[in-house]
């Protein structure tokens, strides 16, 4: 049957990504394995395409395979996982996918069952791929009492100093401040409300 | 920081001219915000003058004397009528001296408040809002619901320019759940520091 629609992508895939997955059923079963594995590993960690490129490289060389090809077919591999992870498709729609891809029943069933025991994974690491502006990465704090001062020679009031460092997206930056015991407490107070929010929306 | 020698008695005489005590506690609340600037604003000292009808430069001696006197309490930290009444050499005009040193006794606690409340720190926090956002979806996600919180600070730099009241800043910061969770652990352990050190007799 020739479907003409796709879950993981909206307009119809280039032939060279058809031909590209059919070769996937000319491995062999061990191939095939360690091949996915390595797929998605970089899934995964999406940064450490270095780490994979190796990998491939090692691939090839140990099968006695060109890696040019090979990249080839990796690459389509990714761009259908990568559509099906964007549109969170659950491991039956993307077997349907890919068996409509011309995937052997075989090998999309394997795929399916790792895309099932990676799922959890993989929607934690899309989630924490999205943007978050001005994250708050560390906080560092100290407080004290005012032993003296030039205009009152003995004060002893208490205070609290607070380091917090933001990512401002190209660097970090440092916002110091100083609060008064009143405010620690009411701060305090408040962060408690927010966190219970959050718990009641997670 | 003025040595009682240099506090300007004579000056103090000015006060004579004042109509009322309430119009000395005013100059001296007003000499009081001064903390220990070199220089009196020209604002302040025409007030005073127009007030009690004097020269600007006896306006001006007369607010940094008291401004001198009112520092030299809050640096020896002198509370009651007796330790201040020593500050005051004994041939000083006996009701005006009785008349300063009640007003001094009586807003001595409320200046070292504000002394305390300007003295050098960091910069200030001044308020502070939170809000709770839930994302429902971004480029590597189509559909997700993430809840973070977005909290935005206003901080009061530390002032640069004598005179000038220093620019608030506005840090906003957004936290994940466990950013949230790690800092409460962070500020529990502050307030279970502060209870014991609080607890200790």
């Amino acid at each position: 049957m020739a479907a003409a629609k796709y879950h993981f992508t909206q307009e119809a895939p280039p032939d060279a990504l058809l031909s590209d997955l059919q070769t996937l059923n000319k491995f062999q079963d061990e191939q095939f394995s360690q091949l996915i594995s390595i797929v998605f590993s970089f899934l995964v960690e999406p940064s450490k395409s270095a780490r994979m490129l190796q990998q491939l490289d090692e691939f090839a060389e140990h099968h006695g395979i060109s890696a040019g090809p090979l990249k080839n077919v990796v690459k389509s591999l990714l761009s259908v996982l990568n559509g099906a992870l964007r549109r969170n498709l659950t491991p039956a729609l993307l077997k349907e996918d890919l068996t409509n891809l011309g995937v052997t029943e075989e090998r999309a069933a394997y795929l399916e069952s790792q895309w099932k025991s990676n799922l959890a994974a993989l929607s934690r690491m899309a989630m924490g791929q999205t943007l978050m502006v001005n994250q708050l990465v560390d906080m560092e704090w100290k407080f004290g009492v005012t032993a003296a001062s030039s205009e009152v020679q003995k004060v002893g009031n208490t205070f609290l100093q607070l380091k917090l460092v933001v990512n401002k997206g190209d660097r970090a930056e440092n916002v110091y401040m100083e609060l008064t015991l009143p405010q620690f407490y009411s701060f305090l107070h408040e962060m408690e409300k927010a966190k219970s929010s959050l718990e009641y929306f997670t | 920081m003025a040595p009682t020698d240099s506090v300007n008695f004579e000056a103090l005489q000015i006060l004579l001219k004042a109509s009322s005590r309430e119009q000395v506690v005013a100059l001296c609340q007003q000499a009081s915000t001064l903390g220990q600037a070199k220089s009196v604003p020209t604002q302040t000292v025409a007030q005073v003058s127009t007030a009690l009808s004097v020269e600007p430069t006896e306006a001006r001696q007369l607010t940094q004397a008291l401004q001198a006197v009112i520092s030299t309490c809050l640096q020896q930290d002198l509370s009651d009528s007796a330790s201040i009444q020593q500050i005051f050499p004994a041939d000083f005009h006996q009701n005006l001296k009785s008349l300063l040193v009640g007003v001094l006794a009586e807003h001595l606690s409320q200046w070292k408040t504000q002394a305390i409340n300007s003295q050098v720190s960091l910069p200030q926090l001044v308020d502070f809002d939170w809000r709770v956002d839930m994302k429902t979806s971004a480029d590597s996600v189509s559909h997700m619901s993430a809840a973070t919180c977005l909290l935005q600070l206003k901080v009061q730099n530390v002032p640069k320019q004598v005179d000038r009241v220093p620019p608030v800043d506005v840090v906003n910061v957004e936290l994940s759940k466990e950013t949230l969770d790690t800092m409460l652990d962070g500020l529990g352990k502050i307030r279970d520091q502060l209870s014991s050190v609080a607890a200790k007799p």
